[in-house]
């Protein structure tokens, strides 16, 4: 037995998944300004009548994250820079950060070397209980970064540091410190609500683990949540990316919506996954490198305002309220829905009423609600099409990949959310597709948290020229048992690595890919002289069977 | 308003060698896509990425005469670099971007109109492809193409040395000590197009300062003076002061001054093969200083205790042939009737042309008609021989743009009576007007 929550912007959604399926599921409103509370109802309300000590797991998406953020209610960092040359950061980074002498070069080398003395000089101000440490091509080599830390340790005994390597492993030093500048910014509010979750679940006689969900689809227990809090933000659409893989995961290519009150949100998706956004999150504007799926939300749901423009049906973003079926002010396009005999709710007549406000002269009602639903339809399949192209666009730097790209190209449209009986089947029709409308898609959201299977990356790099290999993610910096190395060796030394991380994390080691890979010989004077491998390698985000919850678990 | 962003192709080619151990090899940009993914340089609001499009062979044809023919001469990257170079060209006409910089490989600058292989690392011409490529679609008139490789130009040279519409000044380690050899002040474009190429041979060993006299001395003044519709910059970077190749002295700091003082239009990578301690750095100040972003904080982390200035010497020489270039521009149109008048009807010469790639020695010989109603066709005379490629020969007629009609009936003849005569393998008609090659 299976408990999932999701807290979203209006409701907090619970269920209680068990080898049959769903026993339980609850929606309260979402607590603001106390989540716990919410969470703890939607809970209490899930689990009436069934055993907690028979809880396996308890994951949780929670907003607790995006909120802080988002309300600006984080705390105070002290940010410690080794930009070497290059870019100024000033001015594209938050907080105000102190630059420190040292440098790592791409290849990892050491070309300056920090001064301990700096370090213990900028330890004479007020404000370092929470610090960011973060240098450039530290995923090269965490030298630099492990040192001042061990420096800020000495000499101001911080309360959390949070080093860009550790918050990801892949390059990009401006994301990585955006990621450990808010990581440590929201540490605290997270660690106490952490504390807080876990204590009350405890008290309810659950003893199962308490896992987060992350913005990547994948799950993490709790303790490993509380050194990178940053992972959990914005998981609500990934809840909801994961309930469709759950309740319909599409064997080829497919997209998949989510369409709510106001918003749909599109992912495609390929091989039965979910496309991954090729850049990281932004947090605040700052882009940061929290690894998330590829969505696009487009301002059409079920309450999303219809009027006519110049004689043409207009629908969204706006809401202006419910549907007028549900005593609205403005028709919407759930009064179409109703009227076309796609939902039934409310009162069927004042929906009538709304297409009347809507018809052109002579047009009938049934019409009318199907030129809104056509109109809402098109504006999704615009945003789908804006997707595919965004992805063919994106750049390649190989002459096979410009060649043999793919175009993404879906074969079924698959909906969850309110709205979606209503809507995906026109998309669908529009783009000459099937559509797919599973049982339970009303609280998908809450089925994917409830599911997700756990998830970690790290990210192994070989120099076998100069003789050692990193893991940033684990702040590693090794020497290479031997010269001669082959992608498919530096894959099984990563493999290694992450199943260690893993079991140090508490969590189970199935279905290990290689994310990406890429290997070049190094020549210095017409001769090759090594190689540079890079291979990341992660346990796949995905749903774990609730049919066959032994066998994964 | 907001200001336009600025464009960047990037195709470092990761699946193309010239072979395992050539310096154009697929560890080239290796370290400079480290740089500038952890600069962050491609998530910036003011940076706009762009993925190359392929070129096709009919752009490479509007410029080149291939023998046998330029598909069988090619590979895809090259129809990817100078789709690259286009695509950056396209984002800036059609105003999505400010300026943009086709940081692509394989180079093209050492492939002249004529190609039998490959020369200097390169095949196809990508710039002259890309300017073309706008004259036919955007039309575009006058083009002024900077070259700031260490090696001279010189296929970029021979495609434009007919052509007074397109200035070429290539600025280059002094061709006495540097492949391929030529590039010196008297190569100043035929007797119709006197001035509009312009060469500055430097002294090895010279550095920002040197660069930067004859930059602001002579090569702005005359952008000036040419008030062309865009300029390009053929942007090498081995006159670094890492370069294996070359034994020039220029640093990141004094690359990206110059991007910064040009303000190109259009940047298109050529060479550079210190790869690991120059490309990353120069490549990222370029970057920037094409942005608009300060750059000021790019330099390599080695340059510390470098000599900055020059020997007295050295500079002396530089502004002496600072100083002669700018009379031969100032002169230009004197010293180019003189030279229509002691060449008569017809003004030609011959070369030998050297494939160092593909292991072929080409002999060339080119008849331009000096005609009083156009630019004046040409006939171009061609015969090469070389290791697994034996003995190719071919007889070409370019006609320039706005070509007379007795040209036009020339051309054909010219063509016609050599295939009678049977010399030649291979005939051809390039005509720009029609952007036709035609195979006779
Ligand atoms: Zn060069
Ligand atoms: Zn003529």
């Amino acid at each position: 037995m299976l408990l999932g929550i999701d807290v979203g912007g209006t409701f907090t959604d619970a269920v209680v998944v068990g080898e049959d399926g769903i026993l339980a599921q609850a929606k309260v409103p979402t607590t603001h300004g106390n989540l716990l509370a919410g969470i703890l109802a939607v809970m209490d309300e899930a689990l009436a009548g069934l055993e907690p000590g028979a809880l396996r797991r308890v994951a949780l998406s929670t907003t607790i994250v995006t909120n802080t953020v988002v309300e600006g209610k984080t705390d105070p960092v002290a940010l410690f820079l080794l930009p070497g040359p290059g870019l100024d950061l000033a001015g594209l980074i938050p907080g105000a950060p102190q630059r420190l002498t040292g440098y790592i070069d791409h290849r990892g080398r050491e070309t300056a070397a920090p001064l301990e003395e700096e370090v213990r000089e900028a330890c004479r101000s007020s404000g370092l209980e929470l610090c960011a440490v973060a240098g450039k091509f530290a995923v090269r080599n965490p030298k630099h970064e492990l040192a001042v830390a061990g420096w800020l340790r000495k000499y101001a005994s911080p309360e959390h540091i949070t080093l860009g390597s550790a918050v990801s492993g892949g390059l990009n030093f401006w994301r990585r410190v955006n990621s450990a500048y808010y990581n440590a910014a929201v540490w605290r509010t997270f660690g106490r609500f952490a504390a807080a979750a876990e204590d009350a679940v405890r008290r309810r006689g659950i003893v199962a683990p308490l896992y987060i969900l992350k913005a990547d689809g994948g799950t993490i227990p709790l303790p490993a949540a509380r050194e990178l809090p940053l992972e959990a933000v914005f998981t609500g659409p990934a809840a909801s990316v994961l309930g469709v893989m759950a309740l319909a995961a599409p064997a080829g290519e497919a997209v998949s919506l989510d369409i709510g009150g106001t918003t749909t949100d599109i992912a495609l998706w390929r091989d039965g996954a979910p496309l991954f956004a090729e850049r990281g999150a932004k947090v605040s504007g700052y882009p940061t490198a929290v690894r998330s799926f590829w969505l696009h939300s487009v301002g059409v749901g079920g309450d999303s305002h219809v009027r006519r423009e110049a004689g043409e049906i207009a629908v969204g973003p706006e809401r202006r309220g419910p549907a007028m079926a549900a005593g609205g002010p403005e028709p919407t396009v759930a009064d179409a829905m109703i009227v076309a005999g796609l939902a039934d709710f409310g009162d069927a007549g004042k929906a009538a009423a709304a297409m009347g406000r809507l018809a052109a002269p002579g047009q009938e009602s049934r019409a009318v609600a199907g030129e809104v639903l056509a109109a809402a339809a098109e504006k999704i399949c615009q945003a789908i099409a804006a997707m595919i192209e965004e992805r063919a666009a994106e750049p390649v730097y190989r002459v096979e990949d410009i060649l043999h790209g793919v175009r993404p190209q879906p074969k079924a449209v698959i909906g969850v959310g309110g709205a979606a009986a209503g809507l995906a089947p026109i998309v669908a029709r529009k783009l000459g597709l099937d559509s797919i409308i599973p049982e339970g898609a009303t609280v998908a959201n809450a089925i994917g948290a409830a599911l997700a299977r756990p998830t970690l990356e790290i990210t192994l790099r070989a120099d076998t020229e100069q003789g050692y290999y990193t893991v940033a993610e684990l702040g590693l910096h090794g020497r290479l048992p031997e010269r001669r190395l082959s992608l498919a060796d530096a894959e099984r030394i990563a493999a290694r690595h992450l199943a260690d991380r893993a079991a140090k994390a508490g969590i189970p080691v199935t279905d290990l890919e290689t994310v990406a890979a890429e290997e070049f010989n190094v020549v210095r004077g017409f001769s090759t002289t090594g190689k540079i491998i890079t291979c990341r390698l992660q346990i796949k985000p995905g749903v774990t069977a609730a049919g066959r919850e032994g066998g994964d678990w | 308003m907001k200001a336009k962003p600025f464009g960047l192709v990037f195709f470092p080619a990761f699946d193309w060698a010239i072979s395992p151990s050539h310096p154009e090899r697929e560890e080239r940009l290796l370290y400079t896509r480290d740089q500038i993914v952890e600069e962050g340089l491609l998530d910036l609001p003011g940076i706009r990425e762009y993925k190359p499009r392929l070129a096709e062979i009919r752009d490479a044809e509007r410029v080149h005469i291939g023998v046998p023919d330029i598909a069988s001469l090619i590979t895809d990257a090259h129809l990817v670099s100078a789709g690259g170079a286009i695509t950056a060209a396209e984002a800036v006409m059609k105003g999505e971007v400010e300026r943009a910089f086709a940081l692509v490989r394989p180079p093209g600058h050492h492939a002249m109109q004529v190609v039998h292989g490959t020369r200097g690392f390169c095949t196809v011409n990508i710039e002259a492809i890309m300017v073309e490529y706008l004259r036919r679609h955007y039309g575009i008139g006058r083009v002024a193409i900077v070259d700031t490789d260490v090696h001279h130009g010189d296929g970029t040279q021979d495609i434009f040395y007919h052509d007074p519409d397109t200035l070429f000044i290539s600025f280059h380690q002094d061709g006495r000590t540097l492949y391929p050899g030529t590039g010196f002040p008297n190569e100043a474009g035929s007797p119709r197009a006197y001035g509009t190429t312009l060469n500055l041979p430097l002294p090895p060993g010279t550095t920002d300062e040197g660069l930067h006299y004859v930059l602001d001395e002579f090569i702005l003044p005359v952008l000036e003076d040419f008030q062309p519709d865009l300029v390009i910059n053929s942007a090498g970077q081995d006159n670094h002061y890492s370069d294996p190749l070359a034994g020039m002295a220029i640093t990141a700091q004094g690359y990206a001054r110059l991007a910064d003082k040009l303000k190109a239009d259009i940047a298109v990578l050529e060479g550079g093969y210190s790869i690991e301690a120059a490309l990353p750095y120069v490549n990222t100040g370029i970057i920037l200083a094409m942005a608009g972003l300060d750059y000021s904080r790019v330099i390599e982390p080695d340059r510390a205790g470098r000599k900055e200035s020059m020997s007295g010497q050295a500079m002396a020489y530089v502004k002496a042939l600072t100083q002669e270039q700018r009379s031969l521009w100032r002169d230009r149109e004197r010293l180019g009737r003189e030279a229509a008048a002691r060449a008569g009807d017809f003004w030609q010469r011959r070369r030998g042309i050297y494939y160092d790639d593909s292991g072929i020695s080409e002999e060339r010989e080119e008849i331009v008609r000096l005609c009083p109603n156009c630019l004046g066709y040409r006939t171009i005379a061609t015969s090469s021989e070389g290791y697994g490629t034996g003995y190719k020969t071919a007889f070409a007629a370019v006609l320039p743009r706005r070509a007379c009609p007795a040209c036009r009936a020339a051309a054909q003849d010219a063509v016609r009576a050599e295939k009678q005569r049977g010399n030649h393998r291979h005939y051809f008609i390039q005509d720009w007007d029609n952007d036709l090659l035609e195979r006779i």
